[in-house]
């Protein structure tokens, strides 16, 4: 036994880069599974309500606001939401998920209830592909005002505004 | 002259809420008490209001560290209750996971032993490296600390030939950073010198006191619950249950990095035979009557659910038995005729997780030596009128 053997990592370190990334500045890639945040296309929603119905943390909310309408109001509370992504594997829509996850992680907010996100829509007719036959969808964040400016549903981009920032996908 | 000393609920030197009082004589203490019941979360109640899907998501919280044990230690008994069994792609990923889990954890807590024992540049370089097997996880199971990746008859993800290479590519940067901690553990003599002889449980003791995984470990006893009772894959693949006989600190660092290096073998004969097939089976959602123990060699050592169903979609009962609270009663015989300053190092050394090992609190009359267990509205109750009665000034709880 030897004293100092971690002595020459020591000194071979202090010659190298942080290991670190200067984090608000430069922004590590998330891989591409990666869970954030669970977001609706409102267009391909069946209102089955299986998400509802197997979300641990009841972070899924939906209501019928007409019968005749067939007219939906699901509301995912963000701010309880576990970030498990069961909603997305207990989803039936095929081929593609009326749920699904985004790759945020910065979503830390300083009002709970900004995190609530609020989507009033017409049910989808189970097994066809949602055409433009589909009333139009209008999700909002509750916590603003609706104006129908950011109605914008593109599956890319599922909130406008975090989603614009640099370093993120 | 003897004095009790509290360490604990809150310290400095403890990252979890746990209490423990200490008599001493000078520097050196002569007995111990650890009390519980500062973190307790309800966990077992709630699991019987959800169902068997959103309770391996709750099962995944009860520890943070080890969440992927009592997942998979939940999923196990819970496939056996509801009578599926998981493809043997699915096991290969489950195991797979649970071995990243183990070199994340082992690594982690060399860091912490490192820290405890004043050495930080080892902190850092071990968790600098433990970043590596982060990544892996993340990149599998889209999270770094719940992995989520079980579900009920299987995993919920696959695994692709380009996430297999990079498996092995992090595992060969890991594989040389963990020789080279071996080295240190048993090499650098400050290091050596600060671990060696702290925290003494003799083999006798350890298997007196039932402790499990490597407090067992490095007294001497294989016990090792994939060697002992081997489920899923453990007894296809070749492995060795890692051992010291030292009996002390020094022992339980040794063979946690030797653990390491069975764990990578593991890993790397799943990544090499991983089976073609389908990854999960559909799972029914009510299971039939009866009840079922689940064993699981956590990180920590042997974690134990014990579940019983009614027929109905949610579990009756979930009992969930943490190894950190198995080796409690071996902590008492360690701290015995140890010195205060070596107290944060050996209890660090049981790799203890005190959120898991909370159950019920029971409460003691002071005066009366009573013991109940009350429900939370009576506790406020009591709170409410004892704030009422005080007198505001000078307001003394008794310990
Ligand atoms: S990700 Fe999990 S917790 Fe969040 S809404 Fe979906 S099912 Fe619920
Ligand atoms: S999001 Fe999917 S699971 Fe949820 S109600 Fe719509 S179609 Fe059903």
């Amino acid at each position: 036994m030897k004293l100092g053997i971690f002595l020459p990592e020591l000194i071979r370190s202090l010659f190298k880069k942080p290991n670190t990334v200067d984090y608000p500045f430069e922004k590590l890639e998330v891989p591409p599974d990666f869970r954030g945040s669970p977001f609706l296309h409102p267009d391909l929603c069946i209102a089955c309500r299986a998400c509802e119905r197997d979300c641990p943390a009841e972070a899924i909310e939906i209501e019928e606001l007409s019968k005749e309408e067939k007219k939906f109001q699901m509301v995912i509370h963000n701010d309880r939401c576990i970030h498990c992504a069961q909603c997305v594997d207990s989803c039936p829509t095929t081929p593609l998920k009326a749920m699904e996850m985004d790759h945020l992680f910065e979503i830390a907010d300083f009002d709970r209830h900004n995190l609530k996100m609020q989507y009033v829509y017409n049910r989808a007719v189970p097994k066809k592909p949602a055409g433009s036959a589909v009333a139009p969808m209008s999700p909002n964040r509750s916590a603003k005002p609706s104006d129908g400016s950011e109605s914008a549903t593109a599956p890319a981009a599922p909130k406008p505004d975090p989603a614009s920032k640099p370093g993120q996908s | 002259m003897k004095f009790q000393i509290p360490i604990g609920p809150q310290h400095p030197a403890l990252k979890e809420p746990i209490s423990l009082r200490m008599t001493v004589e000078g520097e050196v203490i002569k007995d111990a008490d650890l009390r519980l019941g500062y973190n307790h979360r309800g966990v077992e109640k709630l699991a019987e209001s959800k169902s068997w899907i959103q309770n391996i998501y709750l099962t995944e919280r009860i520890c943070g560290i080890c969440s992927h044990s009592h997942a998979t230690c939940f999923v196990q008994g819970a496939e056996k209750l509801l009578e599926i069994e998981a493809p043997r792609r699915g096991v290969y990923l489950r195991y797979l996971v649970s071995e990243l889990e183990r070199v994340h954890s082992h690594l982690l807590w060399l860091g912490v032993a490192g820290h405890e024992a004043g050495f930080d540049s080892f902190f850092m370089y071990t968790w600098r490296d433990r970043e590596v097997v982060m990544d892996i996880l993340e990149m599998i199971s889209g999270n770094r600390v719940h992995y989520a990746i079980n579900t009920l008859g299987g995993v919920r993800r696959d695994l692709d030939e380009a996430q297999k290479a990079k498996i092995l590519d992090g595992l060969k940067i890991l594989k040389a950073r963990s020789e080279y901690y071996l080295k240190i553990g048993a090499g650098e003599p400050t290091f050596v010198g600060r671990l060696a002889g702290v925290g003494m449980l003799s083999r006798q003791q350890a298997m007196d006191l039932c402790t499990v995984g490597p407090v067992a470990r490095a007294s001497g006893i294989a016990r090792d619950v994939r060697k002992d009772d081997p489920h899923a894959f453990y007894d296809e693949v070749e492995f060795d249950v890692a051992t010291a006989d030292t009996c002390d600190v020094l022992g339980r660092a040794v063979v946690r990095i030797k653990e390491l290096f069975e764990s990578y073998k593991i890993i790397e004969f799943v990544i090499r035979n991983l089976p073609d097939g389908p990854i999960a089976v559909k799972a029914p959602r009510r299971a039939k009557p009866g009840e079922v123990v689940s064993r699981y060699e956590a990180p920590r050592g042997e974690n134990i659910h014990y579940i019983k169903s009614n027929g109905s979609d949610k579990p009756e009962r979930l009992k969930v038995r943490a190894p950190t609270l198995a080796n409690y009663a071996a902590t008492i015989e360690m701290l015995r005729h140890g010195f205060i300053a070596d107290i944060p190092l050996i209890f660090a050394a049981i790799d203890p997780c005190i959120c898991c090992a909370e159950r019920t609190a029971e409460l003691v009359d002071a005066r009366t030596g009573e013991e109940r267990i009350v429900r939370f509205a009576d506790l406020r109750r009591l709170a409410a009128s004892r704030q009422a009665h005080s007198n505001k000034r000078n307001v003394a709880w008794p310990l």
